[in-house]
């Protein structure tokens, strides 16, 4: 494809761009052919997401088609600054201080996504702008608000990704998007190519050389990137979410069941109940106790006041001996304390 | 007798460790609170003088028992350590009752090994009220008694009446 041999080009120029002789001259070729694969990239992904944002209305286009332009100016501009600015920090940088000046509120996060996905390359475009909490999200905002101030583009980015990685296989069969369609996705995605290719050739080379090979092949994610649209959704709440469900199942379920009769102090001592004796739940009677009293009861008598039946488990001593099983380590932890994960 | 070496154990625990002290001080009064509000049948307790770890408590006997119409005084000395120890009951009238010794001993399981944290000063008056109903002839702490008791109930009752006609009035 186009994009492969413009993007090895590209990347076997990378080399070159870190000698200290060459000029301006080969990094504003550099940053041309960048730009030049940033078109042929973004077209592609243009056809991919017309697919599916064909409810996106006409209007916006002549809006923002503007945004577009500007966008694409503001772009190469900032890979022209690029060398000036000498170091990829400083690119990155020069890019979300331009973004900066148009949106203020969104820009660090803007800023702290982009430099976290530096480290996936191109791969996270998609994956990332789905999986990754706020900080893509912020970026589109940004452009969305540049390119013409449109709401409904808002939403359509996610649709976009999910377009994406649906008709990953279409893409193949499918000509070059009708180019009306063209600014729906622009409004969406140049922000983002941008920092993509850029990081990609600054600070993940290899990345750039397999990727478009791959997407030449018709398989835009390698079978084992984790990143792969395809199985995105569940795959990012695997991986990004598995310890906070199952705190949130295992733990915060049962014990709560005993929320309406969790005293406001303690029924030895009389002390008010803080938040986390109030989820302490050392015996399964339901008799709470404040950890003062608890421990100074595992002290001595070791039984449940409320049930007189010796504390099953003792958390002090689970929480502490940490060379224990893993199942009586455990049973306890999500037994007795809520809190604590 | 452990009864008067009770409250100086209590006070002399108090400099020891200050913390135990305070939280069953502060455990003690709002019983005391509570049961002044919310006072059991039959029952009546407070501290005997500015010791909140020494109280004397009444219980007035059932009617229907043997102990009808006597009044039952009894010393309870909480230990510093309470309410993770029980407190320690002495009945200081005599009582004709195959739980309690002549020395007022009370032989109690709630008032030895399962004693909870839980229970309160109030919970341990009706407990007491209850072996005015209900003797345990089985764990007694007077065997003779308890033996009259299953043998005779009625010369036991008749004993009974007699030492509250003649100690508890």
């Amino acid at each position: 494809m186009v994009s492969d041999s413009i993007t090895r080009a590209s990347a076997h120029a990378v080399p070159n761009t870190g000698g200290r002789d060459l000029g301006k001259k080969k990094r504003a070729r550099s940053a041309k052919l960048k730009q030049c694969k940033l078109d042929v990239r973004r077209e592609q992904w243009l056809s991919q997401g017309a697919m599916k944002n064909k409810d996106c209305k006409e209007e916006q286009n002549s809006v923002v088609k503007a945004g577009k332009e500007r966008s694409n100016n503001r772009s190469f501009g900032n890979l022209e600054m690029r060398p000036r600015g000498g170091q990829i920090d400083g690119s990155i940088h020069h890019h979300h201080h331009h973004h900066d000046s148009d949106v203020e509120s969104n820009s660090p996060n803007s800023l702290t996504s982009s430099v976290l996905e530096s480290n996936y390359s191109e791969t996270t475009f998609t994956s990332s702008s789905s999986s990754s909490s706020g900080g893509c999200c912020s970026g589109n905002i940004t452009e969305d608000e540049e390119g013409g101030g449109d709401d409904g583009c808002l939403d359509d980015w996610e649709a976009v990704a999910d377009a994406l990685a649906a008709d990953e296989k279409p893409k193949n069969t499918c000509p070059e998007s009708p180019p009306e369609h063209e600014p729906i996705a622009q409004t969406v995605f140049p922000q983002e190519t941008a920092i993509g290719s850029d990081q990609v050739e600054n600070l993940n080379p290899p990345y750039s050389r397999v990727i478009p090979k791959a997407s030449g092949n018709g398989h835009a994610w390698r079978p084992d990137d984790a990143f792969r649209p395809q199985s995105l959704p569940n795959l990012a709440n695997q991986l990004s979410l598995p310890n906070s469900n199952r705190k949130h199942y295992s733990c915060g379920g049962v014990p709560w069941a005993y929320n309406g009769v969790v005293p406001s102090s303690c029924p030895i001592c009389y002390e008010d109940l803080d938040f986390t004796d109030t989820s302490f739940l050392p015996c399964l009677c339901g008799f709470r106790l404040c950890l003062f009293c608890h421990n100074r009861i595992m002290e001595e008598d070791g039984r449940c006041p409320g049930c007189r039946k010796p504390y099953e488990h003792e958390p002090v001593e689970a929480e502490t001996s940490v060379h224990g099983g893993s199942l009586t380590f455990r049973l306890p932890r999500s037994c007795s304390m809520i809190t604590r994960s | 007798m452990t009864t008067p070496s009770a409250p100086s154990l209590a006070s002399s625990s108090r400099w020891a460790s200050t913390t135990s002290v305070s939280s069953s001080g502060k455990r003690i009064q709002r019983e005391m609170v509570e049961l002044n509000m919310d006072p059991p049948p039959d029952c009546c307790a407070g501290p005997k003088g500015d010791n909140l770890y020494h109280w004397i408590a009444t219980l007035f006997g059932p009617p229907g028992t043997p102990y009808h119409g006597g009044i039952y005084f009894l010393d309870i000395s909480f230990p510093s350590d309470y309410p993770f120890k029980p407190p320690k009951v002495v009945f200081t009238t005599r009582i004709y009752h195959c739980n309690v010794d002549s020395n007022g001993n009370l032989s109690m399981e709630m008032l030895k090994d399962s004693w909870s944290p839980a229970l309160t000063i109030t919970k341990l008056l009706l407990a007491i009220r209850s072996i005015f109903t209900r003797p345990d002839p089985y764990n007694p702490l007077v065997p003779s008694i308890a033996r009259l008791y299953l043998e005779d109930k009625a010369k036991h009752d008749e004993l009974a009446s007699e030492w509250t006609l003649r100690f508890a009035k």
